[in-house]
């Protein structure tokens, strides 16, 4: 069945005086993705998000979000968006109960303050509703902004960069609930982040943008299929490991870190052959383990 | 002999004027010492030239000798002379020269004109022209010329307490060539600094109907206390 | 949607401490205007009427209520509106400084609403301000000093307007106070609408006030043209309803070309704010 379009950019660019931020994106994300929108520094991530919530009018191009366009049906568009760009932004002389009440009136539902407390509770600040936003950490600001992101229940919810700045702790609670929201509400969900190995935990599409032009997009697993896995390996002699490998595997890539440590880019089907492989010949494997590979299919790309 | 004679005419004849004069007067203050105290509602139309002013109600209380105050809800504007100055003044016949002068018809009525100069230099004022109608012995015409305030015109008219000497209405004709606008934040900065260059009126005209007096009623010092 | 936004302005306006400085500023400013009078008025009144009292006098209550509030409201009418604009100008670039134009503008509002609810919330507090200092300068001034004619020193001479002729000539006068003070809030927005920060458009606002004000006094051939034409010439028009005569049609040419400001300058932050990219 063909899944529903949410998301349709093409041929998107904007320059912001002689600087040309966005020269030609294009990508499209499905009703219930996790999309992964990836792309270093300056690559225009940020300007294609603003474009895609009407914060920046794009100079060429067509956004098209649930089938519509800004320029007729802009409310109807954003009554039915949550966003998170950079960091959540409130109203520090106020309290994050009242923060949410602001947000929610313009936010084309009718939110009840029971739902609002509830919400709060949900990400974990039920007992701080009544304490103004000055108090608050790094942390609690990014719950909030989840919150007030969830709160006229959306349909589409577009994140930029959510866990910078939080902690191993705060990193994981944000994944979780991007893939609660995911499997128990079916959102779909733009998520921008640095955060290659969170992306690579629940993204099952993104699209990978350098110097304002779209580069690659689709399936992560097609994607990342497509290279070989890079495994590390950590053996009680390398040297010994590696030659082995290489007399079995000849095609495999051998790279030897230390005395104890090497990798290797390999077919994923194979892995459990090659741990058969060491296992039989009286290798002592410590480990066996696939590191980082979006990580390095993202610095291939971006370096081509 | 002949400038003796002359001398002595002369003399007599001025003796004559001044005892006139002298006489006229006495009758005219004996009139107003009639009056012990009274109480008059007083209508006040101010016509003076940098000032705009609706007609405003006072009432004004008196008692002798020189017990005068005006009491009014809104803002009245009177002349600073010319109520009880003459009145006092007039009271003591040791302080001033009285001269007769000729005879002229004012509002219909023949008067006679006294001229008053003070014998003192104590005295503010410096000179005092009285047209006095003889028959009722009250002032039809005085212009007043003080050290402090200039010259006042007053001319007066009576009705019912003619025979107190208290008029029914006054009308002062007084010199405006003193006003000056101080130039301040009460002045109006958004106007153009010179927007008529009219000639401006050196005389002002105040008109003072007094009416319901209650004469001779025992008015109480305490009227005349000053209330915070 | 307008409603809406235009109560959460409300809510945030009530909230910032900022706008109470003004309200507070105001209150101490009128207590020490009614104190310095209730010591020692009558030496003011005299400054005014002095080289009259020469020849007149002035009998009846002259320091009274309302003189007192008309002389509080000349006086503050310089200060009020960088009351005003402390806080209006605030309403569009303080939220850009925080970011929260960010959040807002993401929401199912136009950004034509965003702006017009800004501006009615403004309107609402520049009202506010003007009918504090009303409250302030007329009701509590009559209380203290009891009511009475009124003597109002204009350039042609002094005007004495009876009691019971001055309450409507307050009231009106405080009407065009508040569209000339509107006016001021209504500029301190649109400029608020081109700048990132708070202190910007507060400053540029005043700076103007003082700009026009300036060219509105001086009396140079050069400037004879446009002076008509600066809200700044129009804002002591209040004053007009303390003539004798009232110059209606001055007064309302004076109220056609604020209300034309009104509506040029809501028109120049609506449309910039529309064509804004929000970067921050």
């Amino acid at each position: 069945m063909e899944s529903e379009t949410i998301i349709e950019v093409e041929n998107l660019a904007k320059r912001f005086g002689t600087f040309e931020a966005v020269k030609d994106v294009s990508f499209s994300v499905n009703r219930g993705d996790v999309f992964g929108f990836l792309g270093p520094n300056g690559a225009g991530k940020s300007t294609t998000i603003r474009c895609l919530l009407s914060l920046i009018t794009p100079d060429a191009g067509s956004i098209k979000l649930f089938g519509k366009s800004f320029k007729t049906d802009r409310s109807a568009i954003l009554s039915n968006i949550g966003s998170i760009i950079e960091k959540p932004d409130f109203y520090k002389y106020l309290s994050a109960q009242k923060n949410l009440e602001i947000f929610a009136r313009v936010s084309g539902a009718e939110v009840s303050k029971k739902e609002i407390h509830e919400m709060l509770e949900f990400v974990g600040l039920g007992d701080r509703g009544k304490h103004k936003l000055g108090g608050f950490s790094h942390g609690m600001k990014q719950r909030l902004g989840i919150a007030q992101t969830l709160l006229h229940k959306p349909d589409l919810i577009i994140l930029d960069e959510p866990t910078t700045g939080l902690d191993p702790q705060g990193i994981v609670e944000i994944r979780n609930l991007i893939l609660r929201l995911k499997n128990e509400q079916n959102k779909t969900i733009l998520l921008s982040s640095h955060q290659l190995s969170e992306i690579e935990l629940i993204a099952n599409r993104m699209v990978i943008i350098n110097q304002g032009r779209s580069i690659v997009g689709g399936s992560v697993s097609d994607l990342l299929n497509t290279q070989e896995l890079l495994v590390r390996i950590e053996v009680d002699n390398a040297r010994a490991t590696a030659e082995l490998v290489q007399k079995v595997y000849p095609e495999a890539m051998l790279k030897i870190n230390s005395d104890s440590e090497l990798e290797l880019t390999f077919v994923k089907e194979l892995v459990p052959e090659l741990a058969r492989l060491l296992v039989s010949n009286n290798m002592n494997v410590h480990a066996i383990e696939p590191t980082r590979k979006l990580e390095d299919y993202f610095m291939k790309i971006i370096q081509a | 002999m002949k400038k003796f004679f002359i001398l002595l005419i002369i003399s007599i004849q001025f003796g004559g004027i001044a005892q006139e004069a002298n006489d006229i007067l006495s009758k005219v203050v004996t009139k107003l010492n009639t009056v012990n105290d009274y109480t008059v509602t007083a209508t006040v139309k101010a016509n003076v030239p940098m000032i705009k002013i609706l007609p405003s109600k006072a009432t004004i209380y008196f008692k002798q000798k020189d017990k005068f105050k005006v009491v009014s809800k809104g803002i009245v504007i009177l002349p600073k002379q010319g109520f009880t100055e003459i009145n006092t003044f007039l009271a003591n016949k040791k302080s001033y020269l009285a001269v007769a002068g000729d005879t002229t018809k004012i509002s219909g009525v023949l008067t006679k004109l006294i001229t008053v100069i003070p014998n003192g230099e104590s005295s503010d004022i410096i000179l005092a022209k009285l047209w006095i109608d003889t028959k009722r012995s009250v002032i039809m015409k005085s212009q007043i010329t003080t050290k402090s305030n200039g010259s006042v015109a007053t001319t007066y008219s009576y009705g019912d307490n003619v025979t107190y000497g208290l008029p029914s209405q006054l009308v002062f004709e007084i010199d405006v060539k003193a006003f000056k606008l101080p130039k301040s934040v009460a002045a109006d900065i958004n106007k153009s600094t010179v927007e008529k260059k009219t000639k401006p009126n050196n005389k002002g005209v105040i008109t003072i109907s007094l009416t319901d007096y209650k004469v001779n009623t025992g008015l109480s010092d305490a009227v005349f206390t000053k209330k915070k | 949607m307008l409603l809406k936004n235009t109560y959460n302005e409300f809510i945030k306006i009530l909230s910032k401490p900022r706008s109470y400085l003004g309200i507070g500023a105001l209150t101490l400013l009128v207590g020490i205007i009614i104190f310095a009078m209730k010591a020692d008025g009558r030496s003011i009144i005299s400054f005014v009427t002095s080289s009259f009292e020469q020849t007149l006098t002035f009998n009846g209550d002259v320091l009274n209520g309302n003189l007192i509030a008309f002389i509080i409201l000349q006086m503050l009418i310089v200060h009020i509106p960088l009351l005003v604009a402390l806080v209006t100008g605030d309403l569009i670039s303080g939220e850009a400084a925080m970011g929260t134009i960010r959040m807002l503008a993401t929401k199912p509002i136009s950004r034509t609403n965003i702006v017009l609810s800004k501006f009615i919330a403004g309107a609402m507090y520049t009202l506010f301000l003007t009918l504090w200092l009303g409250f302030f300068a007329l009701f509590v001034s009559r209380q203290i000093f009891g009511t009475g004619d009124l003597i109002v020193l204009n350039s042609d001479g002094l005007v004495i307007l009876q009691d019971a002729d001055v309450l409507w000539r307050f009231g009106l006068g405080f009407c065009v106070a508040f569209l000339a003070l509107l006016t001021v809030s209504t500029l301190s927005i649109a400029l608020s609408a081109f700048a990132e920060n708070s202190i910007g458009p507060i400053v540029s606002t005043m700076a103007i006030i003082i700009l026009f004000t300036i060219i509105g006094s001086l009396d140079v051939t050069v400037f004879d043209n446009i002076k008509p034409f600066l809200f700044t010439t129009h804002m002591a028009s209040w004053r007009s309803f303390f003539e004798d005569p009232v110059p209606f049609s001055s007064i309302i040419q004076s109220i056609i070309i604020l209300v034309v400001h009104n509506i040029v300058l809501v028109a120049i932050a609506v449309y910039k704010f529309n064509k804004k990219d929000i970067t921050s």
